[in-house]
Formats: C-alpha cells, sequence, structure tokens
C-alpha cells in the first residue's frame, strides 16, 4: 500500500473547485480540504463534540431535566468505581466476550473450511450459515424469545422429543447468559464465515499442487497449508470479534432485558439504564467512560499481541 | 424478566380495533425523509411527522396489553359520546421499564404524546424533573371531574408543588383471591360469602389459615409468584411493612430511617407462609397463575388486575381486600393515571381537547371496572351498578387504607429500586437468607439509592 | 476492476484476481483434477457433506419455525400438545393481521428512507474525504487522518448519551434527523475508501490533468468511474448497517411512526397481548427484505463483506 504522493500538478490545476473564490479564502481553503470539509464538519459535529460533551456532562450531574447541570468534579467516577454494579456488569460483558467469541471464530472457521472445499451446494450453504446475519436484532428478538418460550418453544419440544427436560432458557440465572450466546453465534457467525471464506479463496492453488505433489494427503495439506495460511486472517477476525461481542447489548436487551436478576446485563445496558431508564445522564456519561477504557484496554492488548505475531 | 406468558395469554381478541397508524400518517412520514434527503436545510424543519397530527386526534400511550388493552378500548368507545369530535389515538408500548424510559426521553424531547397512562407511584421522579406539564383543575372542573370526586389519599399522591400532575383513573391494590368452594370448607367466610379477615389477623392465623385452605383443598393452600419477578416480592412485603406500623424515612443523601426489626419480622412472615410444604414456595408469577388456576391452592397474593384470567377459570373466585396481619390497615397499590408528557409550547385548543377526552374516560370507568380496577372517579363507585359488580365491589373497601410506594425518585412502578428490593425478598425467601440480614441488606439498597443525588 | 477489489487480508496481491473471481461465482466450481482441498477420496467428500448438511440445518431450523409458526392460527401456535404441525391447517391471518395493523409497513418505509439517507450522505462524504486523504495535499492532512484512523475506535455505543442530549440541545429529539446524523460518521468507510484511492493508477488522472481537469473532475470523470464496485461494496455494507442499527434508533426515537423496523417490532405491543402467530408474522416480514435481497445479489453482498467487513484493519 503505497503513501500517494503529491501530484505535480495540483498547484496549476487543482483549483476549479476553489474557482470562485479569491486568492486569500483559496489559501484558507485549499481544495483538498474542501474536499474533505462534509466529513470533518460532521466529524466535528457528531463525534468530536459529543465525546467532548460527554467528557463534560461525566463532570456535572446532568439529568433527563431541564435544569441547569451543576459541576461535580469527579464524584461521578468515584461513584462509579465504588459501583459493585457496575463492576459486575463490566464482568457480565468480559464473561460474554470470552464465551461467544471462541464458538464465533472456531465455528465460523469450520463451516468456510466446509463450504470451501467446492462441495455442490455452494449457494444454499451460503444462504443458510449468511442470512441469519441480514435479519435485524429486532427479529432475533422476537425469533429467539419464541425458540427459547419453555411450554411452546422449538428448542424444549426437541429437548422433549428425545426424552429430555426443558430448560427455562431465558430466566434461569444459570444459562441465559449461554442461551443468549447460542443466540449471538446463530445470528452473526455468518460474517466472520465469509471474512474466512474470502481467505480461503485467496490462498493461491499453487502452494496445493505443490503439497500435492510432495504426496501430502488432504489432511496434511489442511494442517500444512491451509491453516498456516489463515493464521493472520484468524488473529484479525478474533480481534474484530473480540470488540463487537465487548460492546453487546441489543441482543441481551431484547431478550432478557440484562436479567435474570441482572445476571445477563452488560455494562451498555448499564449506562442504557443509568442514564435514561435512571434520568442521570451525567453518571451515564462516566460510565461510558469506564466502558470506553475497557475498548481501548481491549484494542492495545491486542494490537501488542499482533505486533509481537507479526514480529 | 420477559414477557413471554404461556398459553393463557395468547387467546385472540377483537381484530382490527386498535388503533392504527394511518395511511395519512405514511404519507406523511414519506414526506418528511423526502425532505431530509433533499438536503440539510429540511433536516431541523421536517420534525415528528406525527407531532403536528390531526387537530381532533389526541395520542394516548399507554401499556394495557393484553385484557386490560381490549378494555381500554372499549372504555374509549364508551366515553366517545362525551367528547365529541375527538378521536383517541393508542400506542401500546411494552410495560415497565421500557415504557417509563421512553416515556421519560420523549417527555424530555417535548414531542411525546398528548397523554400517556403512568403510575402515580412514578410522579415522584417524574414531575420534579420537569418531564411533565400540570393539569388544569379549572378546566378539569368544566368538565365534571373535581378533587372531592377522589379518595384524599389518592389525590394527595397526584400534587407536587401545588399543582395537580397526574389525574387517576383507578387504584389497583394487591389483594387476595380465592375459590369459594374451597375457602367455605375451610370455614374462612362470613355468613355474607365475604373473606372472614379475623382468620387472618395475625402472622400465626394467617399461616394456620393456609393450613385450612391447604386442608381444604386437597393440595396446598396459598400461591404467590415472585420468582424472578421485578416488584411482586416488594409489593407483599411493602404492604405488610406498612401494616407493622412503621413507613421509611427517606431523606435525600440518606440514610433512612426504618425499623429493622419490623421489617425482618414481615421477612420471617413471608419465609414461613412461602414455605413448600403448605403453600408452594418456587412459583414464578406465571406459576403462581397456574397452580391458582388449576385449583393446585385455595388462595393467592395477586394484583386485582388479575382478575379477568381468574375468571375464565373459576366464574365463583372470590377477593377481598389484603387482610390486616400486623395491626394496622394498609393494603399495597398502585393507580393508573393521566399525565401530560411536557411540551415547549402546547396548543391551547389541542389541551382542552385533552382535558375532556381524559374526563370522558374517567366518567366511564364503569367499564374499566371490569378489569378489577377500582375506578379512582368516587362517583362511578358509588353507584348501584358498581355495588353489584361481583367481586370487585368486595374489595372496594381496599381503596380505603391503600400505601403507595414511597414518594422518591428512584421508586415506583417498574423501577429498579422495586426490583433491587425483590431481589433480596428472593433470597431471603428462596435461599434461605436469614431475616435480619435480609433486612439489613435491603437498607443498604436503600441507603445506596438515597446516596445518588436526585436529578431533579 | 482488478485495482479495486481490495481485500486487505490477502497474502499477496497477485492472487487478488482469481480469488474474486471464484468468490463471485455461485456455482459449485468444477476442480481441475482431483480436488485440492479435499483430495480424491470419496469418503472424505461424503463425510464433509454430512457434516455441511447438519450444520445447514441446524442454522436453518429456527428459520423455518419461524415461517411455519407464521402460518399457523393463534390457538395452533399456543397449542402445547400439538406443538409442531398445526390441527387446523395453515392461515395468512397472522400476516394479515399484521400488515392491517399498519405500523409493520410503515416502520419498513421509515427503514428504508432512513438508510438510504445514511448511506447516500456517509458514503458521499465519505469518498469525498477519502480523495482529499489519498490524492491531495493541504496542511494538516497527515493529521487529520491519523485522528479520523484513531477514530475508528470510539464505539457508538459510548456516545449515545452525549448524541441525545445533543438532540435535546438542537431540539431535534424524535426527528428523522436525529436518527440519521450521527450515523453518518463514518470513520472506517473514509479510512477504507482512502486506502482504495490509494490503489488506483495515476495515469488516468495524469492525462486528466493535462487537459486541465481540477480535483472536482478527476474526482468526478476520473475516480469515481474507477470505483463503481468499491463504491457498491461501501454502500451495500452501509445500508446493511443501517438498516440493522438498533441502539441509537432505540434511544433517539420514541413517537412509533418514526420507529425503524428493528425498534418498532420490539417497542411497540398488541392491545391484545403476547400473539405467537402473529409476532412471527410480523419477524417474517421483518426479515424479507435483506434475504430476498440476499437471494438475488448474493454475489455483490458477499463481496461486499469481504471487502468492507474488515475495516480498520
Amino acid at each position: 500500500m503505497s503513501t500517494p504522493l503529491a501530484s505535480p500538478g495540483r498547484r496549476r490545476a487543482a483549483d476549479d473547485a476553489t474557482a470562485g473564490l479569491g486568492p486569500r479564502l483559496r489559501r484558507v481553503f485549499p481544495p483538498g480540504l474542501l474536499f474533505a470539509l462534509p466529513f470533518l464538519v460532521l466529524f466535528v459535529l457528531f463525534l468530536l463534540w459529543p465525546m467532548v460533551q460527554g467528557v463534560w456532562m461525566s463532570l456535572t450531574d446532568a439529568s433527563l431535566s431541564a435544569h441547569d447541570p451543576s459541576f461535580v468534579g469527579l464524584d461521578n467516577y468515584t461513584e462509579a468505581l465504588g459501583d459493585a454494579e457496575m463492576w459486575r456488569t463490566i464482568w457480565n460483558t468480559v464473561w460474554f466476550t470470552l464465551v461467544s467469541t471462541v464458538p464465533l471464530v472456531v465455528v465460523a472457521l469450520g463451516m468456510a473450511l466446509l463450504v470451501h472445499t467446492g462441495l455442490p451446494g455452494q449457494w444454499v450453504w451460503r444462504l443458510a450459515f449468511f442470512a441469519p446475519y441480514l435479519l435485524p436484532v429486532g427479529v432475533i428478538g422476537l425469533l429467539w424469545g419464541w425458540l427459547y418460550q419453555p411450554d411452546l418453544g422449538l428448542y424444549n419440544h426437541l429437548l422433549g422429543a428425545v426424552g429430555l427436560d426443558g430448560y427455562a432458557w431465558l430466566s434461569d440465572e444459570s444459562i441465559a447468559m449461554y442461551a443468549i450466546v447460542i443466540a449471538t453465534l446463530w445470528w452473526t457467525v455468518g460474517f466472520n464465515f465469509l471474512l474466512f471464506l474470502a481467505a480461503l479463496q485467496a490462498i493461491p492453488d499453487h502452494l496445493y499442487e505443490a503439497a500435492a505433489l510432495d504426496g501430502a494427503g488432504a489432511w496434511r495439506r489442511l494442517w500444512h497449508v491451509t491453516l498456516p495460511q489463515l493464521r493472520r486472517i484468524t488473529s484479525v477476525v478474533t480481534v474484530l470479534q473480540i470488540l463487537a461481542s465487548l460492546k453487546v447489548f441489543d441482543q441481551v436487551y431484547l431478550l432478557t432485558r440484562g436479567g435474570p436478576n441482572g445476571s445477563t446485563r452488560p455494562v451498555v445496558e448499564y449506562l442504557y439504564d443509568m442514564g435514561f431508564t435512571g434520568y442521570r445522564l451525567g453518571y451515564a456519561s462516566a460510565i461510558s467512560y469506564v466502558f470506553f477504557a475497557l475498548i481501548i484496554l481491549a484494542s492495545a492488548v491486542q494490537f501488542l499481541a499482533l505486533l509481537r505475531r507479526e514480529k | 424478566m420477559v414477557d413471554v406468558p404461556g398459553p393463557r395469554a395468547a387467546s385472540a381478541g377483537p381484530e382490527g380495533t386498535r388503533a392504527t397508524l394511518s395511511r395519512r400518517n405514511v404519507l406523511r412520514a414519506s414526506m418528511a425523509s423526502a425532505a431530509v434527503l433533499l438536503g440539510g436545510g429540511a433536516l431541523t424543519g421536517c420534525g415528528s411527522a406525527a407531532a403536528a397530527g390531526d387537530p381532533g386526534t389526541v395520542r394516548l400511550w399507554d401499556p394495557f396489553s393484553g385484557a386490560d388493552g381490549a378494555l381500554l378500548d372499549e372504555l374509549v368507545e364508551t366515553a366517545r359520546p362525551d367528547m365529541p369530535g375527538t378521536g383517541i389515538e393508542r400506542t401500546v408500548l411494552e410495560w415497565g421499564t421500557p415504557y417509563y424510559t421512553k416515556l421519560a426521553m420523549a417527555s424530555a424531547g417535548g414531542r411525546g404524546p398528548d397523554v400517556a397512562v403512568s403510575h402515580m407511584s412514578r410522579l415522584a421522579g417524574y414531575a420534579p424533573l420537569g418531564l411533565l406539564d400540570p393539569w388544569d383543575t379549572e378546566l378539569l372542573a368544566e368538565f365534571g371531574v373535581r378533587e372531592s370526586d377522589f379518595a384524599g389519599a389518592v389525590w394527595s399522591r397526584t400534587r407536587y408543588r401545588d399543582r395537580t400532575y397526574a389525574v387517576p383513573l383507578d387504584t389497583h391494590p394487591f389483594i387476595v383471591f380465592f375459590h369459594p368452594e374451597t375457602a367455605g370448607k375451610a370455614g374462612l367466610l362470613t355468613d355474607g360469602g365475604d373473606l372472614d379477615q379475623e382468620a387472618f389477623s395475625s402472622p400465626e392465623r394467617f399461616l394456620e389459615a393456609g393450613r385450612e385452605l391447604a386442608r381444604a383443598s386437597g393440595k396446598q393452600g396459598v400461591a404467590f409468584g415472585y420468582v424472578n419477578d421485578t416488584a411482586q416480592g416488594w409489593r407483599l412485603f411493602y404492604g405488610l411493612y406498612r401494616q407493622t406500623g412503621n413507613d421509611f424515612a427517606l431523606p435525600e443523601g440518606g440514610p433512612v430511617k426504618a425499623d429493622a426489626d419490623a421489617m425482618a419480622e414481615v421477612i420471617a412472615f413471608m419465609q414461613k407462609l412461602v414455605d413448600g410444604r403448605t403453600n408452594p414456595d418456587r412459583l414464578d408469577y406465571p406459576a403462581a397463575i397456574a397452580a391458582f388456576t388449576n385449583r393446585q391452592t385455595g388462595m393467592i397474593l395477586s394484583g386485582e388486575w388479575e382478575l379477568g384470567t381468574f375468571r375464565t377459570a373459576d366464574p365463583k373466585v372470590g377477593a377481598a381486600p389484603f387482610p390486616t396481619v400486623f395491626g394496622t390497615p394498609a393494603v399495597y397499590a398502585d393507580s393508573h393515571s393521566f399525565v401530560l408528557p411536557r411540551r415547549p409550547d402546547p396548543s391551547e385548543a389541542h389541551r382542552r381537547r385533552t382535558h375532556q377526552a381524559v374526563a370522558a374516560i374517567l366518567k366511564a370507568g364503569q367499564v374499566w371496572a371490569k378489569a378489577g380496577h377500582i375506578p379512582a372517579y368516587q362517583p362511578v363507585t358509588r353507584t348501584r351498578a358498581y355495588a353489584r359488580l361481583e367481586p370487585q365491589a368486595r374489595y372496594v373497601k381496599a381503596a380505603d387504607h391503600v400505601v403507595l410506594d414511597p414518594a422518591v425518585w428512584f421508586a415506583g412502578a417498574g423501577s429498579g429500586f422495586q426490583n433491587s428490593m425483590s431481589q433480596v425478598l428472593q433470597q431471603a425467601v428462596l435461599d434461605g437468607l436469614s431475616p435480619d440480614r435480609a433486612a439489613r441488606a435491603m437498607i443498604e439498597r436503600i441507603d445506596t439509592a438515597l446516596s445518588q443525588p436526585s436529578p431533579a | 476492476m482488478t485495482a479495486t477489489t481490495d481485500v486487505r487480508v490477502r497474502p499477496s496481491r497477485s492472487s487478488a484476481v482469481p480469488a474474486v473471481r471464484r468468490a463471485r461465482r455461485t456455482r459449485p466450481v468444477p476442480q481441475r483434477g482431483p480436488n485440492l482441498v479435499l483430495g480424491a477420496g470419496r469418503l472424505s467428500r461424503t463425510l464433509a457433506l454430512a457434516a455441511l448438511a447438519v450444520m445447514a440445518l441446524i442454522w436453518l431450523l429456527p428459520m423455518a419455525w419461524a415461517v411455519l409458526t407464521s402460518f399457523k392460527s393463534e390457538q395452533d401456535a399456543s397449542d402445547p400438545a400439538h406443538w409442531f404441525w398445526p390441527q387446523g391447517g395453515f392461515t395468512l391471518d397472522g400476516f394479515r393481521t399484521v400488515i392491517e395493523r399498519g405500523d409493520l409497513p410503515l416502520w419498513m418505509l421509515n427503514s428504508f428512507l432512513i438508510s438510504a439517507a445514511v448511506t447516500a450522505l456517509t458514503v458521499a462524504v465519505s469518498a469525498l474525504a477519502g480523495y482529499a486523504f489519498s490524492r491531495t495535499l493541504f496542511r494538516g492532512r497527515r493529521w487529520l487522518f491519523t485522528v479520523t484512523t484513531l477514530s475508528i475506535l470510539v464505539p457508538p455505543q459510548l456516545l449515545i448519551v452525549p448524541w441525545f442530549q445533543q438532540m435535546l440541545t438542537l431540539d431535534l429529539v424524535d426527528t428523522y434527523a436525529a436518527v440519521i446524523l450521527p450515523q453518518t460518521v463514518a470513520p472506517v468507510m473514509v479510512f477504507i475508501l482512502k486506502k482504495h484511492f490509494d490503489t488506483l493508477p495515476r495515469e488516468l488522472e495524469e492525462a486528466a490533468r493535462l487537459d486541465g481537469a481540477g480535483h472536482a473532475r478527476i474526482f468526478w470523470s476520473v475516480m469515481l468511474p474507477l470505483s463503481r464496485p468499491m463504491l457498491a461494496a461501501v454502500s451495500i455494507f452501509v445500508f446493511i448497517g443501517a438498516w440493522n442499527n438498533f441502539l441509537w434508533p432505540f434511544v433517539s426515537t420514541s413517537d412509533p411512526s418514526l420507529m425503524t423496523l428493528p425498534v418498532g417490532i420490539t417497542s411497540v405491543k398488541d392491545a391484545y397481548g403476547v400473539q405467537y402467530a402473529q409476532t412471527m408474522a410480523s419477524a417474517v416480514l421483518a426479515a424479507l427484505p435483506l434475504v430476498l435481497a440476499f437471494v438475488f445479489f448474493q454475489r455483490h453482498i458477499v463481496k461486499s463483506v469481504a471487502t468492507t467487513g474488515l475495516g480498520g484493519q
């Protein structure tokens, strides 16, 4: 990936975008900046300003009320750090991430390897594995709420058909989180599957041909050609998955509202609950930044790990 | 926590009467979005497609689904002659925390509905935050609704800083339902067919009455569904705690003043009541209803709003105010009331229309009583037609001693506070946490809530 | 064509072309000689096919169950004794009720308009910025690009509270603008498009420049035509993202007539309680647009995910 060089002719010709402006304005708004300007305006308005405003709000007692917030210093952060429920939701988030990432990567890889064998029915496999990813999360909430319904849901009936007891999937504290992980796996694994599939298809044929000439069987080709070639994409997918899992909210909120007894409530839901349900926008902002710290920490750890591996 | 009732909730209702989003709205929505697509200048101007609305339509938000939902349609229909030219467009949102969150956010945004149903216990949070506009009591009086038409205990809760922020539609107490044959066989009925309140007038007697019921039913005595429920534990506890003559003093910043011994006494009673032998012990809300309707038990501790469900199973089902177990009469209750979500510059004519519509609905309250709710507008409950309602007329007295949630911003129906209290109570009742430790844990949690700065 | 398929995972650029070509094929790949992955054995082939079939069955089952339920009557849907095959036969009642209620089509329209607006704005703005960062020089360009790249790390979940406050301040709560605007800031799309412009050959641009074209003309008549596949990929990706976005639309709208599909079907309840057949009918209808799109445009969507899905990596 080359860094672009300055185009030699830019001084002479670059200027039709700014032709209407006088030379002074043109110096303030060079054409390049004009091109970037729409983005930069949106960026400042809807990313930078809110980030700064979020920091400010976290230092105030801002609430849903129309009253002017007053400055409270670091009170919100002190409260957050001593808030057992916040730590519990962070742990729930981390636990969800740990439990969901492994199957989301491994199952996706398995699917991709199987589909990549070139067996007939490619179209069907892709549809089966990837279509769930295209469902809006609202559908996931309705569908899995229904699948998990204790008396009428499909899964308890299937368990019953083989003589097993059903579960209270979403209202039993000991399994609700796993039920959510299963629904998440079904819903989003297709995305990782496609990434793996694209990577598999990019492995040059000559590597297989060479291995085949050396007399390597299918398994050996898998171990010695395919998997090593997938090493990089696997770490990338894992990183993306961890970051995505840490941000979990939608399906948890829709399936259990964080229950039973808060056992599945992720930190994003906690900040939503504190800010909007509990009216305390300032406190919610402080929790947002604790959450952000978590994301940054995870990114930094992964970045370092990737760097090391690539060396 | 998830609202997935079993088969009982799935009975089909009348079709097509639900308020719909009209084709005109669709058109308006698409034009507004076309404006968005056309460019930035239109962005701020387009606003909500429905906010402008049809001038003759009052937009109402409510959390009534199922039987109550169908009944509200009927109530509105009955009230229609009293509000000429006005149509009600209902939006039903999911009951509980999601409902109150959406209502608060919509009110903060200033484009909420014209009127919304809210539990009275929520007012302590909403009114000080400036999320609501006050009612015009003179205007209400003009349409025939006055302060004197309501029970004092209820009306007093509608006020904040000398303004009225809620117009109560009903009172819905936490009461007891029973199968009359079973209760009669157990000798717990008076000659008039009322529940013999004396037989429940102390913790020991209540437990004994439970054993009698169990013997009479041949199975178990009293059902109470609370497992993983976000409010039931608290409903039972708080009513009983107030019966001990105590209350919580909740100064801002804390700490709470409470009688920990009385709390422990109440919790101990709850533990003994939900013992797993005489009475079933690990029921969640739907399971308790099933246990009572299948006559697994002779009695259930429940909100009166389940009347319709119970009557379907047992047309003669009996009901009574929650017995006074600890000396002082007190019945836990809440009240569905109408509130005006904040509007920066409301149209006077439309507000007038809204007042008229609400007054009309109150006066049609006899319909609402079918669901079991006690209409708050007393001219309705004083009628002979109401006195004939069975079993509603038998627990109407409960309204005299109602206690609502403490008036603090974090409490009230659908609040995290009720949930948090119910969790501790579940640990005590289900997992054997000792009563005084449970009481201490509750006090601790109340203190934590109090230590949070009030958002108002 | 070759230069525009910028899948950055690929170990070597030389393999890019066959990879994408193969990915675009929808029919099974006729193997040259023995199957390079599986080998010639019949057993391994059968086993792999069986494994695939089982997996696909597990994955298709929930959708099939939803479709089955949606064609039942309410009575049959909530009958635990005959949970699989409906006693009373199949019916369209669930769909009819849902459609007659009228809010689902409205939400679908909202979702479509909002996603289209988000896509149009995001792609236009990001393409311009990507071009600026890739092909122009101005003071602060590198610095701004670094900031843009870093901000990919900022999760939207972090911003819901200040966004809501901002919409309160601007008096935009419960408007389309409030739903759309925050979604249009997509640093990752700028990054992707910048990297994409970097790969475009300079010769055509130079020629245009000699003809006296400025940046605007180069962008419009040289860069964009060359980037059509990439822009399509990015657009599809942004559209799917906006279509399925939940958290912000959920926070920014309370008025049901403004809600998007995922928010509406989960927030607004029926006044007559939980009705499973109707619920599944709305789920099926809500799922339909993108699933149908996938059936018809599978290769485009697959390519879009493969090119754009790796985002900032």
